[in-house]
């Protein structure tokens, strides 16, 4: 037990490997932002025209976005990872970062995808109807009508595609790059702490404490959303 | 005074509606003029509200014309046509995510009947008409069935329509509350407003109505006025509907 807690003392007594762990914890940040951000962007896009209504101008978009979101969710994000860098993106000197945030994006965007279609599909069809019925325009009925209804049921699901898409990240450390995973697995390693333990259970704390923040965040967000539908709320 | 008067004429030539081979509507022929209130009638499955609904292009007629005030109704036009037709649904559909107020000003302000002020200023007075003022910046679910559906029938009448069709607007009340949305129709009815309804409420149609419509697998197969019809019905299916409902 002593040495357990002499590591902690060396590992938070060691500037360099405080340095590691948080440059692993801001890439592993700045690849989860920018993914989640490219996977909300397209996939709204996805989800719309999905939703959109069937007209022939939409038969090969919809085709297109099936296509899509079958394949992604279809296949291991790991080797979607690997495609990106070995094939894809191939290119001596181009910036891995770039590449692991499109291809956490693109993932993303299949599964967000569904969570807007969902969303946006259970929406009683009668406000809708409504709408239409009082001869309002389509965006009108959606921004004004179905868009706010549909977040509140996209908003607990999003919360946990950002939290997958934030774990999931730690695959980067297969394709090299030092990401908060690969942090723990290199100041834990022989030519540094020699013990993986404490690094490690430092590296999963980092992911629960960001994870947990997220998780509180996205319950107030939904909990203030979801005030209409309180008996006897007003404005 | 809820409405003001207009000369509305309403003509449905030869409306055929099918859902896939399922066919709902076989070829309708009907005329609604100013100031009459049509009752339609008819077991379920008869294809009441698909009528109901084709008129406003809720559901997109497979065949036959819709025609306001000589305009056939068209997927462009549509739109404009369904600013002048109001309709009130049986599960009243107010938007969930706006106050009563903003029910009723959203599509009057959005598409430039009234200014803001106007409109909620319109809205007021009907809001103070039907006992609900108190109820202005709720949302509806706090409101009871009875509530929505007369809040719903005021957001109709917001748009100043020139006809208004209820699809049975009081099948998911309870009996209390039907009452209240019965007597809102009925001060609609007594200013001359335009009025079809689809409804199971039997003795409310043999009063409001100036005429029955028979519908039977998607066709009318005997109209006329209500004592007429109630009293001396001329097919057996109506005899037959008419033992049974009554």
């Amino acid at each position: 037990m002593n040495g357990f807690f002499d590591k902690i003392v060396e590992l938070f007594s060691t500037p360099e490997y405080i340095d590691s762990l948080l440059h692993g914890f801001l890439l592993t940040m700045q690849i989860s932002y920018f993914a989640i951000l490219i996977g909300v962007l397209l996939g709204t896009v996805i989800a719309l025209v999905d939703t959109a209504k069937k007209t022939k101008w939409m038969v090969i978009p919809k085709f297109i976005c099936t296509v899509y979101t079958t394949v992604i969710r279809g296949t291991p994000m790991a080797l979607q990872l690997f495609i990106m860098f070995f094939v894809i993106f191939a290119i001596k000197g181009f910036p891995s970062i770039i590449t692991a945030i499109l291809a956490f994006g693109l993932n993303s965007a299949a599964y967000t995808a569904e969570v807007i279609r969902s969303g946006i599909q259970s929406v009683d069809p009668g406000q809708t109807e409504a709408g239409l019925a009082l001869g309002l325009k389509r965006s009108t009925i959606f921004f004004k009508i179905v868009a706010p209804q549909a977040i509140k049921n996209i908003i607990p699901a999003l919360g946990n595609e950002i939290i997958t898409v934030i774990k999931e990240t730690a695959i980067v450390s297969m394709v090299g790059m030092y990401d908060l995973n690969m942090a723990a697995k290199d100041i834990g390693s022989g030519q540094n702490m020699a013990s993986y333990v404490v690094p490690m259970v430092t590296a999963a704390l980092f992911y629960l404490a960001t994870i947990y923040l997220i998780t509180f965040v996205v319950r107030r967000v939904e909990k203030s959303l979801r005030k209409s539908e309180m008996r006897g709320a007003e404005k | 005074m809820i409405g003001t008067q207009k000369n509305t004429e309403l003509v449905v030539k030869d409306l055929r509606k099918s859902f896939g081979k399922n066919k709902v509507l076989n070829g309708i022929n009907f005329r609604l003029n100013e100031g009459e209130r049509v009752v339609v009638l008819g077991p379920s499955g008869s294809g009441k509200s698909t009528f109901l609904r084709c008129i406003n292009w809720m559901e997109e007629p497979t065949s036959g014309e819709i025609i306001l005030d000589g305009e056939v109704v068209t997927e462009k036009n549509v739109r404009r046509i369904r600013q002048d037709v109001g309709m009130v649904f049986q599960h009243f559909n107010l938007i969930a995510n706006l106050t009563v107020m903003e029910n009723l000003t959203l599509a009057p302000v959005k598409l430039k009947r009234m200014k803001r002020d106007e409109a909620e200023k319109r809205a007021r007075e009907l809001l103070k008409h039907i006992g609900l003022i108190s109820k202005m910046n709720a949302y509806p679910a706090s409101l009871s069935g009875g509530q929505k559906q007369r809040v719903a029938i005021v957001r109709a009448m917001m748009m100043n329509p020139e006809v208004l069709l209820f699809d049975e607007p009081t099948s998911a009340l309870d009996p209390e509350s039907i009452g209240d949305v019965l007597s809102l129709i009925r001060e609609l009815a007594s200013q001359g407003m335009t009025i079809m309804i689809v409804t199971h409420e039997m003795s409310f149609a043999r009063e409001i109505a100036t005429r029955i419509v028979f519908l039977d697998k998607g066709r009318i197969i005997e109209e006329g006025e209500p004592s007429e019809f109630f009293e001396h019905p001329k097919t057996e299916r109506v005899k037959e509907f008419l033992e049974k409902v009554l």
